[in-house]
């Protein structure tokens, strides 16, 4: 149970963030900064959408590019050929990639482990031949320009306004997945992640589960493809169906720490800025590539629970405590209810 | 009344039969056992009745109804519990969290909070029934071994189960344990609950059990109570010994 300390922590990080993310446009210097902020919230979006699946369940998808991708397009596609109201269009689109989702999870969630990291990769390079190759309804290679839903807006002013825009869809996914983590839908989500099939023999029909959560996690994936598209307005099929795509939204929630709220938050703030810089220092030398390898080796060697647990850990060390160990159980006690002493051998952890 | 019941239930892996056409049967409201060697098919008779193994061919049938194709879920809720041979518990879930992951999802609303009062006060019964209470905030990886099966017992009752499989509960627990959960057996059938329980411990087993069934090669060699099986010929050649 959290304690008192703990929460108030929490309570001050969050309200610190909010603050400073909503004084970030008149706080940023120039234009570019102010988009390199909307990149990180994007990328802060469309982790904590994984992170509905990843987190909970544990099934590591590398295909959620797809559906940020099937957002993206699936948002500018009924903007430029169906004639809809840009916003209209991203609610549809999410929409769209909600239905598309339930025969991929269908077929996809059948698997676990290694397969399933593998159909997700598939569903990407299925979807990318898909937009590549069909000219005639998406463009191509020659991409899709999407109309600026603010047509006489002017570039810092349009920043402005998205960076808003997926700041507050940022804080609707991160609603919405700690409405889930304290459920009972959530427990069961995480019963699947710990054992898949003793979750099912208490009767937890995990299956379901799975596929909802699925649909959930690709839903708020198809908002914040969609909502990319509405601001960046052009559309590369090599770029929106990456696997690269996928593979960031996952090292950032594995960096921050994919059983908590804020992990993907945390690891977005701290790779799409190292991104940025690479990108700006290097240029087009795949340099960021490399760090990007590196960070993911070091967060599996020294913090595989993530940034966020490991300082929680951290804090808790420095701190004293008058919480007691279940180690500080006496003899006597452990008598008494019939139990043993416990010993290193005898523990799974 | 029957309460468990399989008819020429057959599974091999590759060429090696465990399960060869086995016909057998447990009775409602009772404590029943199930012996045999190692190897003789007892786990995955488990796992072929709790739905987690897929039987080549035969039938399984559950208070009546027919379970052969059902899902675990479903049979888990049709009221088939079970516990596992090497105990599973959810490693970085809290005790409690443990147990109120067995409570059945009721209604449509997923956002539903989890551990109401009512579950909450109910999961804290079980785990004082099982003398774990005071770990309830604890993460489960770091329980002894005798302490996750306590709470691998309280998930499954948690799950209201009518009938509990237990695979082999008294292995690698002390002996105060062992006697704590043969009493709790006993209790817990005498409020109606029907027990299967596989188990090597023949002084738990021949002190707790009603009805014996004993495996050999996948397929059931005797069954009786135990002032029966123990001066069984078949069975002291198979296993019991001399």
């Amino acid at each position: 149970m959290p304690s008192v300390s703990k929460r108030l922590a929490t309570g001050i990080a969050i309200v610190a963030f909010a603050a400073v993310a909503l004084a970030f446009p008149e706080l940023a210097p120039n234009p570019y900064i102010l988009s390199v902020g909307i990149v990180v919230l994007n990328y802060a979006v469309l982790s904590t959408s994984w992170n509905f699946v990843g987190g909970f369940t544990g099934y590591i998808s590398l295909g959620h590019g797809a559906l940020a991708g099937l957002g993206a397009y699936g948002t500018g596609l009924l903007v430029t050929k169906g004639g809809l109201p840009s916003f209209v269009a991203l609610a549809a689109g999410a929409a769209i990639v909600a239905a598309i989702a339930i025969p991929i999870g269908y077929a996809a969630l059948r698997v676990r482990g290694a397969s399933f990291v593998i159909v997700s990769i598939a569903l990407v390079l299925v979807t990318l031949l898909v937009f590549q190759s069909w000219a005639s309804f998406t463009g191509g290679s020659r991409g899709l320009n999407v109309p600026r839903p603010f047509p006489g807006m002017l570039r810092p002013e349009h920043h402005r306004v998205f960076f808003y825009l997926f700041l507050a869809l940022l804080a609707i996914a991160l609603t919405v997945w700690w409405l889930i983590d304290r459920s009972r839908f959530g427990l069961g989500l995480k019963a699947i992640r710990e054992d898949e099939d003793k979750a099912e023999t208490l009767g937890t029909p995990t299956f379901a589960y799975k596929l909802v959560v699925f649909v959930v996690s690709a839903f708020f994936t198809g908002l914040a493809g969609g909502l990319y598209a509405l601001w960046f307005g052009d559309l590369d099929p090599i770029f929106q169906f990456s696997i690269l795509t996928g593979s960031y939204m996952v090292l950032m929630a594995l960096l921050g720490g994919v059983r908590n709220l804020f992990g993907p938050l945390v690891g977005a703030l701290i790779v799409g800025s190292a991104l940025e810089y690479f990108k700006v220092e290097f240029g087009n030398t795949p340099l960021h590539l490399v760090a990007t390898g590196v960070l993911l080796a070091l967060v599996v060697l020294f913090m595989p629970d993530g940034v966020l647990p490991a300082l929680g850990a951290l804090l808790r060390r420095l701190s004293p405590t008058t919480e007691t160990s279940i180690r500080e159980v006496t003899a006597g006690e452990v008598a008494a209810i019939g139990g043993e002493p416990q010993h290193a051998q005898s523990r799974n952890g | 009344m029957r309460s468990l019941e399989t008819v020429e239930l057959t599974k091999a892996f590759g060429g090696n039969l465990v399960l060869d056409k086995t016909t057998v049967s447990f009775q409602h409201g009772k404590v029943n056992a199930l012996i045999g060697p190692n190897g003789s098919g007892k786990t995955t008779f488990f796992n072929c009745v709790t739905g987690l193994i897929r039987p080549d061919s035969g039938r399984i049938s559950y208070a009546g109804a027919d379970i052969t194709r059902r899902s675990p879920h479903a049979i888990a809720r049709a009221g088939l519990g079970r516990t596992f041979q090497l105990c599973r518990v959810f490693p970085r879930m809290t005790v409690l969290d443990n147990v109120l992951a067995a409570t059945r999802p009721r209604g449509v609303n997923l956002l539903r909070g989890a551990g109401g009062r009512k579950e909450t006060d109910r999961a804290r019964g079980w785990l004082t029934k099982l003398g774990i209470e005071h770990l309830a905030h604890a993460e489960a990886r770091n329980l002894s071994w005798g302490q996750q099966k306590l709470l691998e017992l309280a998930g499954v009752l948690m799950s209201e189960p009518e009938t509990v499989l237990l695979d082999e509960p008294a292995g690698g627990v002390n002996p105060a344990l062992l006697d704590r959960i043969g009493a709790l057996v006993r209790d817990l059938n005498a409020e109606g609950r029907t027990f299967v329980i596989v188990e090597h411990n023949m002084d738990l087993v021949m002190s707790i059990s009603d009805h014996i069934v004993v495996f050999d090669r996948g397929r059931p060699i005797a069954e009786g109570p135990p002032s029966l099986i123990r001066t069984d010929e078949r069975v002291l050649g198979a296993y019991l010994g001399a």
